[in-house]
């Protein structure tokens, strides 16, 4: 579909909702979902979030197209305003997805490096342990999560060390601690299919 | 997926059943209401001009208007603009008028009155007296933002501050005692630019959709 064809194709199917006609609304929508879908990935990571919340953001797209519609000119091209609210609703969902980030790791952080202290007298055994539970994570979260749990090093030593900021380290940690969750608990397989997707459509 | 799909289900069952009053209907009847309450608050509170049949068939008081006048015009369509998503930026065009009001009045003030009033105090009230008519208009402005769909919800917020300012300063107008076009241009202008700051700040908090 070129883009005067999909800007002619969704602005008669926003004039179609207009006349009550659920099916053609339907229609696009499902349209534009697919179409953000494939081009929001790249847009998330570029902004330093997962590709695989795409689909949250697709959604609250649709929900801001569809609540705020009547603010669409039937008069004017459709596309220019989708771009708009979409441009809004990623720069909105970025901030507050990274400001939410950052209060999630805060606390389990701290509580999961309690946890991970306490049984430190019998050392050996549970390093043995701990190193079986990281297989399941990748190189990069794995060297970082076995600095900071199993040998000690603190935030601050582990950025150094990896040369990077304390920010990205916090955010890697939370990162693996859902990974280690998810491993330990195999009914969450939603992530992981949720990825396929995205691969398919990149 | 099959979420999306479902949310795009019932987003599609409800096609063509609500239809809200256009933009332009929403602000037109808000920026109304607005000056009716900034104009009630004139009477109520500050009280019209001693000499106001006299002061209405001059000059001064023509100028106050077409400036204050041109700014509600110009700003409302500034406002549209930033409630329409995509919209042409060529509606900040509208603002024009009243900047060559502002700019004319500061430049050739025929009046020779001083910038800072007729007495010490001619500012301050002024331009609190303003602040406080736009009080109203900047709470009902707000609400008929929210009908809207500010993509950028600090020029939004702005906006809306300079709106309610501007209505705000059109019913001071009935009250203000200062014929200086200069006095008018700059203090008229500042409770502008005072309104828009706090919009901004609200607009940030309050806009989001």
């Amino acid at each position: 579909m070129t883009v005067e064809e999909r800007e002619q194709r969704w602005a008669e199917a926003m004039r179609a909702e207009r006349r009550g006609e659920a099916v053609a609304y339907e229609r696009m929508l499902k349209e534009v979902a697919a179409a953000l879908r494939r081009s929001l990935a790249p847009r998330l990571v570029r902004a330093g979030l997962n590709a695989h919340e795409a689909e949250d953001l697709v959604q609250e797209i649709l929900i801001g197209l569809h609540g705020k519609r009547h603010t669409w000119d039937s008069a004017r091209p459709f596309l220019p305003w989708l771009h708009a609210i979409t441009r809004y609703k990623l720069i909105d969902f970025t901030r507050h997805r990274r400001r939410e980030t950052t209060r999630r790791v805060d606390l389990p952080l701290e509580d999961w490096l309690k946890i991970v202290e306490a049984p430190a007298d019998d050392a050996s055994r549970s390093t043995v342990e701990v190193d079986r539970h990281l297989a399941v994570l990748p190189v990069g979260q794995r060297k970082i999560v076995r600095a900071i749990a199993v040998e000690g090093a603190s935030v601050r030593n582990a950025a150094l060390r990896f040369a990077t900021s304390e920010g990205a380290v916090r955010v890697t940690i939370h990162r693996a601690i859902r990974r280690l969750l998810g491993a330990a608990e195999p009914t969450s397989t939603i992530e992981p299919s949720l990825r396929n997707e995205h691969d398919k459509h990149r | 997926m099959t979420s999306t799909d479902d949310l795009i289900r019932s987003l599609a069952s409800t096609a063509g059943a609500r239809r809200s009053a256009s933009l332009q209907t929403a602000f037109a009847v808000t920026g109304a209401a607005s000056l009716a309450c900034a104009l009630l608050l004139v009477f109520l509170v500050i009280g019209i001009r001693p000499d106001f049949a006299d002061m209405a068939v001059r000059m001064p008081f023509g100028f106050k208007l077409a400036y204050t006048g041109s700014l509600v015009v110009g700003t409302s369509v500034v406002a549209l603009y930033a409630a329409t998503p995509g919209a042409s930026a060529t509606a900040l065009y509208s603002l024009l008028p009243a900047v060559i009001f502002l700019v004319l009045g500061v430049l050739f003030d025929p009046t020779g009155f001083p910038i800072t009033g007729r007495t010490n105090t001619a500012v301050v009230f002024c331009v609190s007296s303003i602040l406080f008519l736009s009080l109203p208009a900047m709470i009902l402005l707000f609400v008929a933002m929210r009908k809207g769909a500010p993509t950028q919800p600090l020029f939004a917020g702005a906006v809306v501050g300079m709106i309610s300012a501007s209505v705000g300063a059109m019913a001071y107008t009935l009250a203000c005692k200062n014929d200086g076009t200069a006095f008018v241009a700059i203090w008229y202008t500042a409770a502008c630019a005072i309104m828009a700051f706090i919009g901004a700040v609200a607009g940030h908090r309050v806009l989001r959709w």
